[in-house]
């Protein structure tokens, strides 16, 4: 009994080390970007108001300016925030999985890191929505499919401007409250 | 072996949950096919525009109000006025200037001989001041340099108020030869925005110490506009926050541009032509009137040689290899972003209608000028990591070159053995510019004029290359190439609070900071000696073992009494 238990233990072990190792990389992506910051930014934006399904963007933030405001520095951090109400609307309207508010409005992040190059991380929308029942696994599963064409770029196209304001949004970018989330 | 089963099946079960959890498990999308941005670029800069209208800082302790001054208190029509009234007092400012680089334009290495100063190098950002003189000589400090019967010795022609004048309106507008604008001008032309005549009296009257925004005004906007050239001097400085500069924060030290290049008689130390790359002096702050000809705009002379605390020892054994700014200037461009690449072979593009065009890239900056060519921009840049000892070969006009290689506009010298070298970081701008296909020498574009043969007139670079050279009177093929050339600048400004500084683990890592930089063992890179790191590693692995042999050994002879 007492190896029985001692295995169930080695396999518990086991899982918490391969959670461990894993876990990350399966609740969230990272994909380095073949353009700037800026301009990996204003294609997202592009995408994500070419996308239909109702998204439309939220906001832009970047976290590091609070840290050079508090004197310090860190590489530039932003944050493409975008939302669709076809999405959030069936969560937001369940009580019991309402408290999911808290992932939204969506969030795409593009940053640099230390080797100059910038890079592109968002949530594994999918996973996460598997974790809270069936009705917020299919609206999550759509919402990752979305996210996927938003990381897809067409370098022959030209630029686009990147759009710091919050186009029609109702809050404004600092309150993330834009795009109907 | 029944327990034995047991056991790989418990295992199995808890093996089985992690796969049930991960099945789940979405795929990431699929990273994005690697693409080539797309050119970046920039329409025109307005070159040398008006620094900010700051205050200047105030000398508390003046004893000398110029405002009172009666040779100052009356109208002034031209500038060069305001210095003759400057120099009955000054009476040996004017001759002090004309010694310097500021005036001649001009520096002999005393290592290399190379004849180097604006008036002899050619860049890879506006090229050369060679024909163009009336615009790039808004950075003179003088009046009226338009072309080469310039008079050096003349002493009104010395500009005093542009270093000295606090009122933060006096702004030398390119194409004027130096001067500022005597009545009100539309500048830059066809903008709409209009540049003030000012007010000489009140100029005159406000000078002092020289100010951040004194030496902001020509050297943040350096290269054509703000933050174009250096990537760690630009406007952001002429206030910056603590974490952009630790020194100039104005609530903190408030360090002006003087007080680390610490000026006598006018002569300005701290050369980017033969910069003091190993400061090894381990010496106590400059003072004025003190025997010392060692530069006083070092880090060391103010820091000493070993800076950190007695228990960052460690610290203190790199700075034999290390330049300061290696590991306290993390990124350079943190205030704004700076120009990183600027392609003259595709300037000149018109429309259908003969206008010239202008792009703006995703962040709203000049992408494409007509005038210029395609540039691209960066922010928080990462510098790259040389050696050097504070040796600069430039190409020069004459200097042949082979235009299958990118050329270097000018080299750092610098090894891990000549004992004199320090990993440095800099910056390196990248560009494609004009040079002689037949002589394979580079080039002396004019581009700034009214006249038929200027570049950014006609968009014709048979006439501009032809007039430029001409100009500097030198030979000329007529046929022309593009050449790609790389120029190197120096990171020494923007140093960010301690806590920003560099970690270990950002040099001594694979693929590190310092991953390029050749010629030492680096503990961590991994690169260089794998023998020796695996040498290190059993050293380790045994001493772990001996000491846990020697444990187990203690306790079992413990237990044996």
């Amino acid at each position: 009994m007492l190896k029985l238990i001692g295995g169930f233990i080695a396999g518990l072990a086991f899982i918490g080390i391969m959670a461990y190792n894993f876990a990350s990389s399966l609740m969230f992506w990272e994909i380095p970007s073949p353009f700037g910051m800026e301009e990996t930014v204003a294609r997202i934006q592009q995408n994500i108001q070419n996308t239909g399904n109702g998204w439309t963007l939220a906001g832009l933030r970047n976290p590091a300016k609070a840290v050079e405001a508090d004197g310090g520095n860190a590489l530039p951090v932003m944050m493409v925030e975008a939302c669709s109400t076809r999405y959030s609307g069936p969560i937001l309207k369940d009580d019991t999985v309402r408290f999911l508010s808290i992932l939204m409005p969506c969030k795409i992040s593009v940053y640099k890191k230390q080797d100059g190059k910038t890079y592109i991380a968002g949530m594994n929308a999918g996973l996460m929505g598997k974790m809270f029942g069936p009705m917020v696994g299919e609206v999550m599963g759509h919402v990752a499919e979305d996210q996927a064409k938003f990381v897809i770029f067409d370098a022959s196209k030209p630029a686009p401007p990147m759009i710091k304001g919050v186009p029609g949004a109702a809050g404004g970018a600092a309150a993330g409250g834009g795009g109907g989330c | 072996m029944l327990s034995k089963i047991k056991i790989a099946l418990s295992t199995l079960v808890a093996g089985a949950t992690v796969a049930a959890l991960t099945a789940f498990a979405t795929p990431a999308p699929a990273p994005a096919p690697a693409q080539m941005p797309a050119n970046a670029a920039a329409p025109a800069q307005a070159a040398m525009p008006a620094a900010t209208p700051v205050p200047a800082i105030k000398a508390s302790n003046s004893t000398a109000d110029h405002s009172k001054f009666k040779e100052l208190q009356k109208t002034f029509k031209s500038a060069p006025e305001v210095t003759k009234a400057c120099l009955t007092c000054h009476t040996e400012a004017a001759k002090q200037i004309q010694k310097t680089k500021h005036w001649t334009f001009e520096f002999i290495n005393p290592e290399t001989k190379q004849k180097l100063g604006k008036k002899h190098v050619i860049n890879n950002f506006c090229t050369a001041v060679e024909s163009n003189q009336k615009f790039c000589n808004a950075c003179h400090i003088g009046y009226g340099w338009e072309n080469d019967k310039f008079d050096f010795t003349a002493e009104q022609n010395v500009d005093c108020v542009v270093c000295h004048e606090s009122t933060g309106t006096y702004r030398k507008v390119p194409g004027l030869s130096g001067h500022p604008t005597y009545k009100d001008m539309e500048f830059p032309p066809h903008s709409g925005k209009i540049v003030k005549a000012p007010d000489l009296s009140k100029v005159a009257q406000s000078v002092g110490k020289t100010s951040r925004a004194n030496c902001g005004s020509c050297h943040f906007y350096g290269g054509g506009g703000d933050a174009v050239k250096h990537g760690d001097i630009d406007s952001s400085l002429t206030n910056p926050p603590r974490y952009l500069d630790v020194h100039m924060e104005k609530k903190g030290l408030n360090f002006s541009c003087g007080t680390c290049h610490m000026t006598s008689a006018h002569q300005v130390p701290g050369s980017r032509y033969a910069p003091t790359a190993a400061d090894t002096k381990d010496a106590a702050p400059h003072m004025r009137g003190k025997a010392d000809n060692s530069n006083p705009s070092t880090c060391q002379s103010c820091h000493g040689t070993k800076p950190h605390p007695a228990k960052m020892a460690k610290l203190n054994e790199h700075t034999d290899k290390i330049a300061c700014q290696t590991c306290h200037i993390p990124e350079y461009a943190r205030g704004q972003a700076t120009k990183m690449t600027w392609d003259w072979s595709t300037a000149g593009k018109l429309t259908p209608e003969g206008k010239p065009i202008t792009k703006k890239d995703s962040a709203g900056r000049n992408a494409y000028d007509s005038k210029k060519g395609d540039f691209t921009w960066e922010d928080h840049v990462i510098p790259e990591y040389v050696w050097f000892n504070g040796k600069v070969n430039y190409t020069l006009r004459e200097t042949k070159l082979d235009p299958s290689k990118v050329v270097k506009i000018n080299s750092f010298e610098g090894s891990a053995s000549d004992g004199k070298s320090l990993i440095w970081p800099i910056k390196v701008f990248r560009g494609q510019q004009p040079y002689d296909s037949v002589s394979n020498t580079l080039l002396v574009p004019h581009t700034f004029g009214d006249d038929d043969t200027s570049f950014w007139s006609n968009f014709n670079w048979d006439k501009s290359l032809e007039a430029g050279m001409k100009a500097a009177n030198a030979p000329y093929s007529g046929k022309y190439g593009f050449v790609k050339t790389e120029m190197s600048w120096p990171i020494t400004h923007m140093v960010a609070p301690k806590a920003d500084a560099l970690t270990c683990a950002q040099c001594h890592s694979h693929n590190g900071r310092l991953k390029n930089v050749t010629g030492i063992y680096m503990p961590g890179r991994g690169d260089n000696n794998k023998w020796l790191d695996m040498g290190g590693w059993t050293i380790a692995l045994l001493t772990l073992i001996g000491v846990l042999l020697h444990g187990a050994g203690r306790i079992y002879a413990n237990r044996k009494g």
